[in-house]
């Protein structure tokens, strides 16, 4: 190398030792310009150079003086060279980190240390440079100032790599499998247990003690409402108004948005989180249950906390093959969840219970801490087996045979937490031993002689027991349900058997045969209930403590006489034609709904004829009609009812005028009867004469209305 | 079998790939990517080891699933919105409606006339939740219950939407959700079936029920559902017919599980085994299903809690009562389909009968749980298939009305099994027409529902057809803020 180069780099070595000495001696009273800074934060990426140079140079002093290298010029030349370059390197970086470190944010222990390793290198990397021919710089020396140097590096970068990228940054992904415990809800304090392992995952790899950017530090509760350059971090209650928030919530490209870009970031609920803590005061002290349940933030907190604490079963499990052995039928044992010790024994069929099948389950008896013998015949001496499953959590005793005197043995269960004697004969004397059993958290005592008094005494002396008393009659009567008609037809020839029903056994029904409603002196029925004439059925059902049902209503209809021919002189409208004129003689009414194809209809005046093989004597001719306003549906304005012994004797026997439905009328099913002497009969007309003009509140106003029948009756 | 086969040389591959590359470290690290599982015990074993259990300590034992058939209106039910009211009449803005798409029945309309509710809101219990009058006794055990208004769901027809709530996929052929309840958990009670489907139907319009919805899908037969008819048989062909006794029939049974098995080591065939299981479970379901459908030995105070429908067989009310026993005797999936809640029109007759036939029996349900200290077990859902349109499909009178299908937000409740009581979850907008905060997919829903019974949705799973289904199909976050 030329002579001339190498002496002004030995030179400018000696000028950047002294400079550095001058930085560090007055670094606290400079100020630099801004260009400066540039240089400065170059110091990251320059920092490489001298790391491997100096390494390499270190590892060939090491062997300077093995005597294969020691006579080789090239070697030793190389050493020399690599050795100033890697030391000017040194420096250069050492000032660049100088000057870098001005910057703010770069307090702290990590920092200081850094910079005395690395000043630390620079010094000793020169000072071998310098004396490493001098005869007194013996080759053991030279072996422990370059293994001491490679030493300096080594720490110097990596306390470096901990001030840029965080202490830990290399074994994070080991210990992160190491989450730290999350606080159980019920002993979270809301700043503690969830802000602050916020502000310490998103915020403090900047705002700490040894970084402090912004001179902003989050390590303790001072700090942080002290805040940094920029004022307070927060107005407590008005997080509108406070810089936290309006720095998280700037867009991501913003220079002052925060987390810096490229640095994790914060989730919505984060966000929330703290916006919500500023919102109610920013208090460091407050646990998350005290929050109003609901309240959004107790919701929030609750998400970043563990779920409440499950139990752990320390007992060990039972063997395998014991538990499928006992599982059958009728008792089923298993476990909680998998890998649970923890065992769950449910009993079904109260025929195939017996008290061995209980005591069989003594091979199990750590394991179980569920027993549901609800509805078993469970008695008292039982109780002694169950009393020895010392784990038992959950108890369902209702509905069993236990008089109350065995009770007492539940007291050695010191885990139990919840026990249901619902449907039990246990009074307000017996209940008394749930005092002994420390852990009960819920008593079920719903249908027990227990009287609500007895069971607010109780509420009273164990506040920490839930007492659930379960559904109590007011004393208010119920309405009953409506009696249910067995019977399924309505017309009938000659009479009919009505049966009836009620669903709940001892209800009485009364009926009326005269279209009033029935009440509680009206006829009971019995079932040889036997109708014979038209008539409206209405029955009603009565019981003592109980309301009296609604009125069901019925319309039953006799048809004495079917003629043997019946025709149309005009064929009805072709939508509403039924199964032709037979369909007035089937027995099936129409319904409400008239496009259901039972209703015969005409938009013009009716004529139907009926021709009896045989004379009959009539006396009565009524007609099954539906009247529907929105229809256009009218009941005929006249009916006309011709008959005789035969087609050409025929006179007019009666004629009846409908009333006509007003307006708002609701569409009914109606009967129009036509009675008249007894007359002998063997053909016979009527003639529904229809609505000329539909009244101005129809659908079609000044239209023909139609007239629609379904069956006709002769009596 | 053949699949035993695959499975076998896979493993024969993955030990021989490893020990030809057991080179150093390198290799192992290879190995590790190639083969994920490597070092840790691999997850989809789990699923196989895990059946019939819970994968950890659950919260809820079994499920009883009060379906309201036909989508019952939130605006008239758990979603006060009184801004209905003030702008009745008018036009649903369309920055409200964003485009979404509705139904052919209400597309075509020139207007969409915003409807408020004919039925006042109350304020009840420690949430204050919004009730309205519609459901009195439900408003009594508010206290108890979970209301989630901020239910949402993809389909807008009643079977796609039906068959969504139910197996998870709009399409049908999956298995039901009590079929993978039953696959999971397994069944109690080995006297009863563990999925039971019990059918009731009001006088309002009303949507047909399919046994689709309670099949089994790709999975053993042994988890259909099993539905009880209101009939005098109320399992069909569970009877012996006239003549056979029982020791006829256990004779019978012997022989033909004997012949099964024969088939069975022939063949290999699981589905013969879960024949033999079957038969022999109808022949103990001869004595225990005329005890548990006798409600006639119920006490006086249980028919006046339930209402006296109770004791009529096929109604919502016997239902409820049913599903108590059942589910008291360790069914773990009762479902119910109450039909006719689907008021395109005539909205203000249909609701109150609809409402009165299910209100009293729906809470009293939860009372009769609770006070045998089953309700902790036992996780009950009430709810539909989506809401209904906040403006009136027809035209708009004072006291007449109709609701179009709405799927972007509707209202149902649950209770016990581990979910919060007393709270009112979710927001919507005043319109009652989009979520505003916390919208529970019915993705999430199954999620959470699977997590209360100790499931982890993602690792119930079943192959079929060389896939890895699971009811969440591959979505469904468990929704923390309704769990205790």
């Amino acid at each position: 190398m030329n002579k001339t180069l190498k002496r002004i780099a030995e030179n400018f070595l000696f000028a950047a030792n002294i400079f550095i000495l001058f930085l560090l001696l007055f670094e606290n009273k400079m100020i630099f310009p801004a260009w400066l800074q540039s240089v400065g934060r170059m110091h990251p990426m320059f920092l490489h150079f001298p790391i491997v140079i100096l390494l390499i140079a270190m590892c060939m002093e090491f062997f300077r003086h093995k005597s294969t290298y020691s006579s080789q010029e090239f070697y030793q030349n190389f050493t020399t060279l690599f050795l100033l370059i890697g030391a000017i390197s040194a420096a250069i970086t050492v000032i660049m980190g100088l000057l870098l470190s001005k910057e703010n944010g770069y307090t702290g222990d990590a920092v200081m240390f850094h910079k005395w390793f690395g000043v630390g290198i620079v010094f000793i990397a020169s000072f071998i440079y310098w004396v490493r021919n001098k005869n007194f710089f013996t080759p053991l020396l030279a072996k422990i100032f370059s293994v001491v140097t490679v030493c300096c590096i080594i720490i110097g970068g990596h306390l470096g790599a901990n001030v840029t990228h965080g202490e830990n940054f290399v074994s994070t992904p080991f210990l992160s499998k190491k989450i730290t415990e999350k606080a159980p809800i019920e002993r979270a304090v809301l700043y503690t247990d969830v802000v602050q392992p916020l502000l310490a995952a998103k915020c403090m790899s900047c705002h700490n003690s040894e970084k402090a950017k912004g001179n902003l530090l989050l390590d303790n509760e001072a700090d942080i409402l002290k805040g940094g350059k920029n004022g307070k971090l927060f107005i407590p209650s008005n997080p509108r108004n406070s810089l936290l928030i309006e720095r998280i919530n700037l867009p991501e490209e913003e220079k002052k948005h925060m987390p810096l870009s490229g640095k994790p970031q914060l989730s919505d609920d984060e966000k929330e989180l703290l916006f919500r803590w500023i919102q109610t005061g920013a208090d460091f002290k407050k646990k998350v249950i005290d929050l109003p349940e609901g309240d959004s933030l107790r919701l929030i907190a609750a998400k970043f906390l563990a779920p409440p604490q499950e139990e752990e079963f320390t007992f060990s499990p039972a063997d395998e093959k014991t538990i499928h052995s006992l599982s059958n039928n009728y008792r089923v044992v298993y476990p909680v969840a998998v890998e649970s010790p923890a065992l769950i024994v449910d009993f079904y069929n109260r025929k195939q219970f017996t008290s061995k099948a209980l005591e069989e389950l003594n091979a199990v008896k750590k394991q179980i801490v569920t027993l549901n013998v609800n509805k078993m015949p469970v008695t008292d001496n039982d109780l002694k087996t169950i009393s020895q499953f010392e784990n038992l959590r959950i108890l369902n005793l209702n509905f069993t045979d236990i008089t109350g005197n065995g009770l007492q043995q539940l007291s050695a269960l010191k885990y139990l937490k919840s026990l249901s004697i619902s449907g039990d004969k246990i009074d307000n004397k017996n209940i008394a031993v749930i005092n002994k059993i420390k852990s009960l958290k819920e008593v079920f005592v719903w249908n027990t002689p227990l009287k609500t008094d007895d069971i607010n005494a109780l509420k009273n002396e164990n506040k920490n027991i839930v007492f659930v008393e379960g559904y109590i009659n007011d004393g208010k009567p119920t309405q009953l349900n409506n009696p249910i008609l067995l019977t399924t037809k309505y017309i009938f020839s000659d009479t009919i058997h009505l049966a009836l029903k009620h669903p709940i056994p001892g209800t009485q029904i009364r009926y009326t045969l005269d279209n009033t409603d029935p009440d509680s002196v009206s006829v009971l029925y019995k079932d040889d209930l036997v109708l014979d004439k038209t008539l409206t059925f209405k029955a009603r059902a009565f019981k003592e403590t109980w309301l009296p049902s609604d009125s069901i209503v019925y319309d039953f209809y006799k048809s004495g006489y079917k003629p043997d021919t019946v025709f149309f002189a005009d064929l009805p409208a072709d939508k509403y034609k039924a199964d032709g004129a037979k369909s007035l003689f089937d027995n099936k009414t129409g319904e409400l709904n008239f496009g259901l194809g039972k209703w015969i209809g005409f938009q013009k005046d009716m004529e139907v004829f009926m021709q009896f093989n045989k004379p009959v004597k009539l006396h009565s001719v009524a007609l099954h009609m539906l009247k529907n306003i929105g229809g256009d549906i009218y009941p005929p304005t006249l009916i006309q009812v011709w008959g005789g012994i035969n087609k050409t004797h025929l006179k007019l026997l009666q004629t009846i005028k409908p009333i006509m439905p007003g307006n708002g009328d609701i569409s009914s099913l109606f009967l129009e009867e036509c009675k008249f002497a007894p007359t002998n009969i063997g053909y016979i007309k009527i003639i529904a004469t229809s609505v000329k003009n539909v009244p101005k509140f129809g659908t079609s106003p000044n239209k023909k209305g139609w007239i629609f029948t379904d069956e006709i009756f002769l009596n | 079998m053949e699949k035993e086969i695959i499975e076998n040389s896979l493993n024969i591959n993955r030990r021989k790939f490893l020990s030809q590359m057991s080179l150093g470290l390198g290799s192992v690290a290879l190995g590790s990517l190639l083969i994920p599982d490597l070092f840790s015990k691999p997850d989809d074993d789990v699923s196989s080891v895990m059946l019939g259990m819970p994968h950890f300590a659950p919260k809820a034992k079994r499920v009883i699933y009060l379906f309201q058939n036909g989508a019952p209106s939130q605006l008239e039910s758990f979603d006060y919105k009184p801004k209905l009211r003030e702008m009745a009449g008018q036009d649903l803005p369309e920055s409200v409606r964003m485009g979404q798409r509705l139904t052919g029945m209400s597309a075509f309309q020139a207007h969409f006339p915003l409807a408020g509710s004919v039925y006042d809101f109350q304020q009840y219990g420690k949430s204050r939740a919004w009730i309205s009058d519609l459901f009195p006794h439900t408003a009594k055990v508010v206290d108890d219950i979970c209301i989630i208004k901020t239910m949402y769901t993809e389909a807008i027809n009643h079977d796609p939407a039906l068959t969504f709530f139910q197996t998870g996929a709009q399409q049908g052929n999956r298995p039901s959700f009590g079929s993978w309840m039953s696959y999971g958990l397994g069944s109690e009670n080995k006297n009863l079936p563990a999925f039971c489907v019990l059918l009731s139907r009001g006088k309002g319009n009303g949507q047909g029920v399919y046994s689709k919805l309670w099949s089994n899908g790709f999975l053993d037969s042994i988890h259909q559902g099993v539905q009880f008819s209101s009939g005098e048989n109320p399992v069909l062909y569970l009877n012996d017919h006239a003549g056979i006794n029982k020791s006829d029939r256990r004779k019978m049974l012997d022989k033909l599980a004997e012949m099964n098995d024969i088939n069975y080591k022939q063949f290999g065939d699981p589905e013969i085994n879960t024949k033999i299981q079957q038969y022999e479970m109808a022949y103990r379901m001869q004595t225990a299903v005329p005890d548990i459908t006798d409600t006639s030995k119920e006490p006086d105070d249980i028919v006046k809690l339930y209402g006296p429908d109770c004791l009529v067989p096929g109604t919502y009310a016997a239902n409820c009562l049913l599903a108590r026993k059942l589910s008291e005797n360790g069914v773990r999936f009762v479902q119910l389909y109450h039909q006719g809640w689907d008021q395109h029109s005539n909205l203000p007759k249909d609701m109150p009968g609809q409402a009165k036939d299910v209100d009293q029996a729906s809470a009293a349900l939860i009372t009769d749980l609770k006070q045998r200290g089953l309700l902790d077990e036992t996780l009950v859902i009430w709810g539909g298939e989506f809401g209904r349109t906040n403006y009136s499909q027809g035209k708009l009178e004072k006291t007449n009305y109709g609701r179009d299908h709405h799927p972007r937000c509707f209202s149902i409740w649950m209770a016990g099994g581990g979910v919060k009581s007393g709270i009112v979850y979710g927001e919507t907008d005043e319109f009652g027409y989009n979520i505003i905060k916390d919208g529970i997919h019915v993705h999430d829903f199954h999620a959470t529902c699977l997590h209360l019974l100790g499931l982890n949705h993602e690792k119930l799973t079943y192959k079929s057809q060389g896939r890895r289904y699971r009811l969440t199909d591959l979505a469904g976050q468990v929704i923390d803020g309704i769990m205790a």
